[in-house]
């Protein structure tokens, strides 16, 4: 830094008009005298995202183990620690199974696809929303405009109402699944005129099918029977109650696509940051690169609204939090809101089984209840400080 | 994935605060009206009227007014607080008893030692008291608090949520249980833990009795003591029909029209217990007519004001939590279309427990019994 | 659309090579020609101002040719490939754009906005002179020591300069600066137009809008003088930049005249007589 202060110095009188001068003085061309400075760029600060690292993964141990641990069916702490040490270590005769029976199923059949989808579900949603505020250029974008959630939803309510059952228990997650995607690219396809893609166009193309989706939704309510009926309300409530291994082996695929792509795109949607136009100068195809992110949210926010409803707020608030730790670069970004929204997840899901006795807590309302004033600080804060994204 | 995350809050409420009268050990209905002025009346009445106190009754049918249409004023049904009596005192069970059950998944059950048997109405634990292994149940829903099983540990969460945890923690032997409880997700969560899980119709109809009854017997290996169980709970519904439409005017004309509305809050729109939602065979068990059947109203549908009043009802049938929703007889009689029918006009309302009301069970010729006291005193 | 080719790198132009050439370029909106049936040449190692009125096409001009708009007629070659049908990062290597209104959606630093200039040459053997190329772009744009500051705390003029340095980390045949200066004051305008001079003399070909016409005339070696969409003249400053085209382009009488010590160009409206000097007159 202080050497190239001083190296820049040198190179400060004024430049002059190159074309004559009248005291004859060789016009000094800054770019010429700083030809050979060395790498001066300063690297983003690897030690503080390494920190970060260090403690989201730590953090996600701790809860995972925690969770495992607590619950309304009493399971000593150590005799999780042995148990999940036998399951992965077993082979070398570390640790061992519980020795009741009903509590060694309790925890890997019930426990522990619980917490490893909460981690699943946060990852994606958290991935979902960081990849999502990349395409918009917009920190306060979130998959719900692309209309993701609301098909989704549109999609679980009428297979609840007909009473689908053409994939058995993946009946109604199948359909959330398709409607989701089907809602999106319906979105992208309508708001798509000339081979472009505005993005007010498509906040607002989104909103028209948000619309759509929630009557279709109330139509779905309003006609279906009393125990159909329940079962949406249910599901829009969102809840990780009785995710199974079956369940993570679909959603877990998902993410890693999801992260996999993400970290891919990650250096293009920084361009992006810059404008499309600006983004396309840096040789970003611009419109390949928003097709496939909005892909990639759709596929992450469908598989986890398809087993767990809709979970609001993660996506909006994860990526949020960390980009003030890491900074912008999605690269860093992007793994880091994975496993922040995978720790938050978690947490929140501990809170909404233990926190009332005997009562399980949707999750949605838990996450909305906590996103829902933290979004709106975020706003406040954004028009003091910035006045606003417009 | 079938789950049923039911809604309906604080139950049983009514049942706690029921003012037990044991006369005889008959059915005697201490009125808990459902707010409006009746609740100033007395507690000790057999399905008292408001405005005034009927005379104290021990028996369940008195002999009817001339006219049913002549009775006025509010009323609510209440089940007698007794325990269901087992047809026998020491069933043995044959095991293992392989089922398919009503999904047609073939289930194996090796021990009745543990039974949690869970559904919204709480029939399917009744049933199982019925068949004489109501020591063996270890938990229950939040529909079944008669005496016997009031204490044992609730395994459902907020309305009627499962809980997995709650379940294993009780380590059942054998779950019996319909798909009105939910998430369906943890069923599949007990199969994958190895707790044979036996699903039953979640229809509950006067005229199934017996199925269900069958169904849960077959599975507990107790089919003899389903028979006798069978045929016991078809005497005394027949013999509780029977006796009330003895009492009841011959003539069809003369019968009370009633309709069974589901509503919740102010929304101003109800849905419609038709053909086939178990109302029809209960109104018609209590000798009235289901006028959403007679105007041809499949199932569970939504409904007007104008469709409610062009169904002329005598009579309107609530469950007590939907009544308390929208603020008791004074506000099922603000709602509109309700003050347009001759049941408004006579302030005929009657409620009923929402998960006994439709339960029927083995307690069916209870809930007949108890519904025509407060329909025709 | 993930490409990371070492194959379809650039050729090296030497001056005088054609960088960009357009075409009977045209563009209409709703019938109405904006742009109609510019032909230019844009040459390594020359700087071509383009000046004009408010409306002229200027910045519609400089949008076809970086290929943001697709044109009504002609055509829009940079170096060797055409415009609208070549990939972004094939025109990346080419040609490096500044943007009117520079943007950036998150708190990037300087440094990262500037790195972000370098994102065309990933995969290629030039990335080994991503840090060189950036400290340089750096040192040029005057932003070294505000390397480390977010984008969005900067003022619109170090914003500009910012951009301005990503643009110069481009390192790329062509520069198309749209009104560069705008936002600058004194002192970085000229060093803006002393840098795009710099970058003309090692043999980039460099296009810029500009409003001020003695800036223009001071660093372009031609200037295109646009006129509702239609060049009105072209040529060496001296040449074109007269009191008579100036005056009837602008539509306001316009003083062209030698600097008295160094005896470039200035260009300034006629104003009325100064009170002050009107006095001395007198006097």
């Amino acid at each position: 830094m202080t050497a190239l202060r001083s190296g820049l110095e040198t190179a400060a009188p004024p430049p002059r008009p190159p074309m004559s001068s009248p005291d004859g003085a060789a016009a000094t061309r800054p770019v010429r005298a700083h030809e050979g400075v060395g790498p001066a760029v300063l690297r983003p600060r690897p030690v503080r995202v390494l920190v970060l690292f260090a403690v989201l993964i730590a953090a996600l141990i701790t809860i995972s183990l925690l969770s495992a641990s607590l619950g309304q069916y009493r399971i000593g702490f150590g005799d999780v620690t042995r148990s999940v040490l036998h399951k992965l270590f077993g082979w070398a005769h570390v640790g061992h199974p519980i020795k009741d029976h009903f509590a060694e199923a309790t925890l890997w059949q019930v426990r522990m696809p619980r917490v490893v989808m909460s981690l699943l579900v946060g990852a994606a949603l958290a991935c979902a929303g960081a990849l999502m505020q990349g395409v918009f250029g917009n920190p306060l974008a979130d998959p719900g405009v692309i209309g993701v959630s609301s098909g989704a939803a549109f999609g679980a309510a009428a297979a609840i109402m007909g009473g689908v059952t053409f994939l058995g228990d993946f009946s109604i997650a199948a359909c959330a699944f398709g409607a989701g995607l089907a809602a999106t690219m319906l979105v992208y396809l309508l708001s798509r005129s000339g081979g472009r893609t505005e993005v007010v166009t498509l906040v607002l193309t989104g909103i028209a099918i948000n619309a759509v989706g929630g009557a279709g939704l109330a139509f779905c309510t309003y006609f279906s029977d009393q125990s159909a009926r329940d079962q949406i309300v249910f599901w829009q409530l969102g809840s990780l109650n009785g995710s199974r291994w079956e369940y993570v082996q679909i959603v877990a695929p998902l993410v890693l696509v999801g992260l996999v792509g993400g970290v891919i795109l990650a250096r293009r949607l920084d361009l992006l940051s810059l404008g499309d136009r600006a983004a396309r100068h840096l040789g970003v195809h611009v419109e390949a690169l928003r097709l496939t992110a909005i892909v990639l949210v759709a596929l992450l926010v469908a598989a986890a609204v398809a087993f767990c409803g809709i979970i609001a707020f993660v996506g909006l608030v994860v990526p949020h939090l960390i980009r003030m730790i890491t900074g912008p670069g999605h690269r860093m970004l992007l793994p880091a809101s994975l496993l922040g929204g995978a720790v938050l997840l978690a947490a929140a899901d501990l809170i909404a089984r233990t926190a009332v006795h005997y009562a399980d807590l949707p999750i949605g309302m838990l996450t909305a209840l906590v996103g829902g004033p933290f979004f709106f600080w975020l706003l406040r804060r954004t028009r003091l400080h910035a006045g606003g994204w417009a | 994935m079938p789950t049923l995350r039911r809604r309906f809050a604080t139950p049983l409420m009514v049942l706690s605060t029921v003012v037990l009268l044991s006369a005889c050990g008959s059915a005697t209905n201490p009125a808990i009206p459902a707010g409006g002025p009746s609740t100033q009346t007395s507690p000790g009445g057999a399905a008292t009227t408001a405005g005034g106190t009927a005379p104290v009754d021990p028996t369940p049918i008195d002999p009817a007014p001339v006219n049913p249409r002549s009775v006025e004023g509010p009323s609510t049904a209440v089940l007698p607080l007794t325990d269901v009596q087992p047809v026998t005192a020491d069933p043995q069970p044959v095991l293992p008893a392989t089922v398919t059950d009503n999904q047609g998944t073939k289930v194996t059950v090796r021990s009745d030692d543990r039974i949690l048997a869970l559904d919204r109405s709480g029939t399917l634990a009744a049933t199982v008291y019925g068949l004489g292994l109501g020591p063996h149940l270890v938990g229950r829903d939040q529909s079944t608090g008669f005496p016997a099983a009031a204490s044992l540990p609730l395994v459902t969460s907020g309305a009627h949520v499962l809980s997995a945890e709650a379940i294993l923690a009780l380590h059942p032997t054998v779950i019996i249980t319909d798909t009105t409880l939910g998430p369906w997700d943890v069923l599949l969560q007990m199969r994958d833990s190895g707790i044979p899980v036996v699903v039953v119709t979640s229809d509950r109809d006067a005229r199934t009795v017996d199925t269900l009854t069958s169904a849960i017997a077959a599975a507990l290996g107790v089919s003899a003591q389903g028979d006798l169980l069978n045929t016991r709970v078809t005497r005394e519904i027949t013999q509780a029909s029977a006796q009330i439409t003895a009492e009841l005017p011959a003539d069809p004309a003369q019968r009370l029209h009633i309709v069974f509305l589901y509503v919740r809050g102010q929304a101003g729109t109800y849905y419609i217990f038709g053909k086939g939602s178990g109302a029809d065979s209960l109104i018609d068990a209590v000798g009235g007519i289901d006028v959403a059947t007679e105007a041809g109203l499949d199932g569970y549908q939504p409904l007007t004001a104008e469709a409610l009043a062009s169904l002329k009802p005598d009579v309107l049938l609530f469950m007590t939590e939907g009544l308390k929703s929208v603020g008791g007889i004074d506000g099922a009689l603000r709602l509109p279309g309700v003050a347009e029918t001759p049941a408004g006009q006579h302030r005929r309302i009657v409620d009923m427990n929402d998960y006994e009301v439709l339960a029927f069970g083995p307690r069916t010729a209870s809930v007949i019994d108890a519904l025509a006291t407060a329909l025709y005193r | 659309m993930i490409r990371t080719r070492d194959d379809a790198l650039p050729p090296q132009l030497s001056a005088g090579d054609v960088a960009l050439a357009a075409t009977d370029l045209g563009f209409a909106v709703d019938g109405r020609w904006l742009l109609h049936s510019v032909n230019l040449e844009l040459h390594a190692g020359e700087v071509v101002a383009v000046v004009g009125p408010n409306g002229a096409g200027k910045s519609t001009l400089l949008s076809l040719l970086a290929g943001d708009l697709p044109p009504a007629t002609g055509a829009v070659r940079v170096g060797d490939v055409p415009v609208r049908r070549a990939h972004p990062l094939d025109l990346a290597r080419r040609r490096a754009v500044l943007p009117q209104q520079p943007r950036v959606s998150f708190p990037f630093t300087v440094a990262d906005v500037v790195r972000m200039g370098r994102s065309p040459w990933v995969g290629t053997a030039a990335e080994d002179e991503d840090d060189a190329a950036i400290a340089r772009a750096l040192v040029t744009a005057d932003m070294t020591h505000l390397q480390q500051r977010r984008f969005p705390t900067l003022s619109g003029g170090e914003q500009a300069r910012a951009s301005f340095a990503r643009t110069l980390a481009q390192q790329t045949g062509t520069l198309l600066l749209d009104e560069p200066t705008a936002a600058l004051d004194l002192r970085h305008q000229e060093q803006v137009m002393s840098c795009a001079r710099d970058c003309a003399d090692e043999g980039v070909a460099v296009l810029a809008v500009l409003h001020d016409l003695s800036l223009a005339a001071a660093y372009a070696d031609r200037v295109i003088v646009l006129r509702h969409g239609e060049v009105a003249a072209s040529g060496r400053p001296r040449d074109v930049l007269t009191a008579e085209l100036l005056g009837d382009v602008y539509e306001l009488p316009v003083d062209v005249f030698d600097h008295p010590l160094h005896g470039g160009l200035v260009i300034v409206p006629t104003r009325p007589l100064n009170e002050a000097l009107k006095n001395g007159v007198r006097q």
